[in-house]
């Protein structure tokens, strides 16, 4: 059947929902619903939820600061659970990295001249990987992040609203 | 599956463009030479650079010229022979001169749409056919390059000075104009780089890269130039300039230099800052139109609502992401990782978060989950919905802080939980009271004290969280 309101297939939207979804059925193959321990559960909803922020980061390809200190986080997580003696050596490595980088921007980080030190602190917390960037690229990747959370919680609520029934 | 999927999302509204940053295009400058142009050359007492513009561009005197003649030269590095200086002539006066015209209009008022503090007058877009490099253009170039030190604007104009300082030194090499007018054509085409010049200028180089896709597509070609590389080089920057201006600088100098306007200290670090401040604002501009409830005008309190609704984002990832797992299993208590963001639910009901199932369990717990996670998706569609819905059930939304404070101050009371009313903004902590306990409980006149006190917000980074003294 054809979609005459289809979406772009390059479009942010339709690349994350597709990875989304075939990450979703994954999950869904790998366990039954039936578990009832709320250990089980909470791990599920980590699993999906981790999911969720690779699609989208995957979808955003390495074109963002954001992204790609996400997908580092990501993939150092799942490293460290299949093996903790790599994952501890490649997340001391990358996290030294990235501490190190980190560091030498905080040195060189000026009062700008602008004043929103709280705030811009609170914010890199916020946005992954913010703690390396000045405050224009902050807010650069913010928007760019807010704009990709506003899809993935479109996309999410459409995918519950359909299994909901 | 997809399909109907995709049919789903082909109803929701459009995403919203990306405002994210806009970049310069600078072309009203350009539309400024269209429309402004002249056939003769005037003389004006204007800047130095308009002079040495129209001095350099004096179409009535002999122009050491290479022809013009390259047609349709749109290919790089394109050698073209170029005869004998003596026998420069203009091929076609009229096309040439429309070219040139046009082409010295564009250097001219790109170097005009940057504010010059020594300009005397507008500077005069004329003309004229060809830039007939005299030897004033040694005077002129000179005087270029003081005023170049004396901080040219940005971009285009210190193309436009570099361009005259490498038109004095070769202005011997006639010859090279041709052989710079199909690169100049071309690049000017095709936004190339054009390697064909003599006397390397690696800077120069640098430039042709940074120019785009010219504005001065057609225009650029046939015109007539009297000096070699540098000219070419001068009006291939000037045609791209006006589009490329900001990244022209970069390769230029480590820091952008902009003309500072009259009374404006033109210390390197001011305008640096200055140009950082424009950057932030322009992105706060962006970033107010993505973000709702974006009427602050305060710097600070808009930054604020945007870490809210970060975090209001995320946290509707979350709740989403929990809802998928099927509305049968028990929903255990969740910690998120953001420190401070808490979703604390003791349930072993239904986590089914629609409307239905208000009824199954009568237990607190239960209720509470229930109707966390009720307010939990209304507050994904609308803020407005949710905190009615929290009005009716007898609810508010409270910061966590306070939260903690009332329940340690009632632990001591019968009632296990704590009902409050706040209908402000925000993710907070949402706190539901036991059962039916009228006003008259002790705990609930606290509470109620509490609540209005707490009217006027001072909610603020809290996360929703619901608690169990």
């Amino acid at each position: 059947m054809n979609n005459p309101h289809h979406l772009n297939p390059t479009s942010l939207k339709s690349r994350f929902t597709t990875r989304f979804l075939r990450a979703l059925t994954k999950i869904r193959a790998q366990k039954p619903i039936s578990s009832s321990s709320p250990t089980e559960i909470f791990r599920r909803y980590r699993r999906i939820k981790a999911a969720a922020d690779k699609s989208m980061a995957y979808s955003v390809r390495s074109r963002r600061i954001w992204s790609r200190a996400m997908l580092w986080k990501l993939r150092s997580r799942s490293y460290r659970r299949q093996d903790p003696c790599s994952g501890r050596r490649s997340g001391k490595t990358n996290q030294a990295i990235m501490k190190k980088s980190s560091n030498e921007n905080t040195t060189t980080r000026r009062e700008d001249g602008v004043g929103f030190v709280e705030e811009a602190d609170e914010l890199r917390q916020l946005v992954p990987g913010g703690e390396t960037m000045n405050l224009c690229n902050l807010l650069d990747e913010t928007a760019h992040y807010i704009k990709c959370l506003t899809t993935q919680v479109q996309v999410m609520k459409k995918i519950a609203d359909f299994y909901s029934f | 599956m997809h399909t109907e999927l995709l049919s789903i999302f082909s109803k929701s509204k459009p995403q919203s463009k990306k405002k994210k940053k806009e970049k310069l295009v600078p072309s009203s400058s350009i539309s400024f030479i269209i429309k402004a142009k002249k056939k003769t050359l005037i003389m004006q007492p204007c800047s130095r650079e308009m002079q040495a513009m129209n001095s350099l561009l004096n179409p009535t005197q002999q122009i050491p010229l290479q022809d013009l003649q390259i047609n349709g030269n749109r290919h790089h590095h394109q050698q073209i022979h170029v005869p004998s200086s003596s026998q420069f002539q203009y091929p076609t006066p009229t096309s040439t001169t429309h070219h040139d015209d046009s082409f010295l209009e564009q250097i001219l008022s790109s170097t005009t749409s940057f504010p010059w503090s020594d300009e005397t007058g507008p500077p005069n877009p004329e003309d004229n056919n060809n830039a007939g490099f005299n030897y004033d253009e040694m005077v002129l170039a000179s005087k270029l390059r003081q005023h170049q030190i004396n901080g040219g604007a940005a971009g285009n104009p210190f193309a436009a000075m570099k361009m005259m300082l490498m038109m004095q030194q070769q202005q011997q090499q006639q010859q090279m104009m041709l052989a710079g007018r199909p690169t100049v054509a071309s690049a000017a085409a095709g936004g190339g780089i054009t390697t064909n010049h003599q006397g390397g200028e690696g800077s120069m180089q640098a430039l042709y890269n940074v120019f785009g896709d010219g504005s001065l597509h057609g225009t650029m070609q046939a015109k007539s130039f009297v000096g070699a590389n540098s000219a070419t080089e001068m009006t291939q920057s000037q045609g791209s300039g006006p589009t490329a201006g900001e990244a022209v600088t970069a390769p230029e100098k480590p820091k952008q230099r902009v003309r500072a306007r009259r009374g404006q200290a033109t210390d390197p670090h001011s305008i640096a800052e200055r140009l950082r401040r424009v950057r932030i604002a322009e992105r706060m501009k962006a970033l107010q139109e993505l973000v709702p409830n974006a009427n602050k005008t305060d710097k600070a309190s808009m930054l604020d609502e945007i870490i809210d609704y970060v975090k209001f984002l995320q946290l509707q990832v979350k709740v989403l992401s929990m809802s998928r797992l099927g509305g049968a299993a028990a929903v255990a208590p969740l910690v998120s990782e953001g420190g401070g963001d808490c979703i604390q639910t003791s349930a072993n009901g239904g986590s089914h978060p629609r409307n239905s199932n208000g009824d199954q369990t009568p237990s607190a717990n239960d209720r509470l989950t229930m109707t966390e996670h009720q307010v939990a998706k209304l507050m994904e569609e609308d803020m407005g919905s949710a905190m009615q819905y929290l009005q009716e059930k007898g609810l508010c939304l409270m910061p966590i802080s306070l939260a903690t404070a009332i329940s340690s101050a009632t632990s001591r009371s019968r009632n296990p939980m704590i009902n409050h009313e706040n209908p402000t903004n925000g993710s907070h902590l949402l706190i539901q009271s036991s059962g039916g306990d009228g006003p008259s409980s002790p705990s609930m006149s606290v509470l109620t004290v509490q609540s209005a006190t707490m009217g006027n917000g001072g909610l603020e980074g809290g996360a929703a969280s619901v608690s169990k003294p």
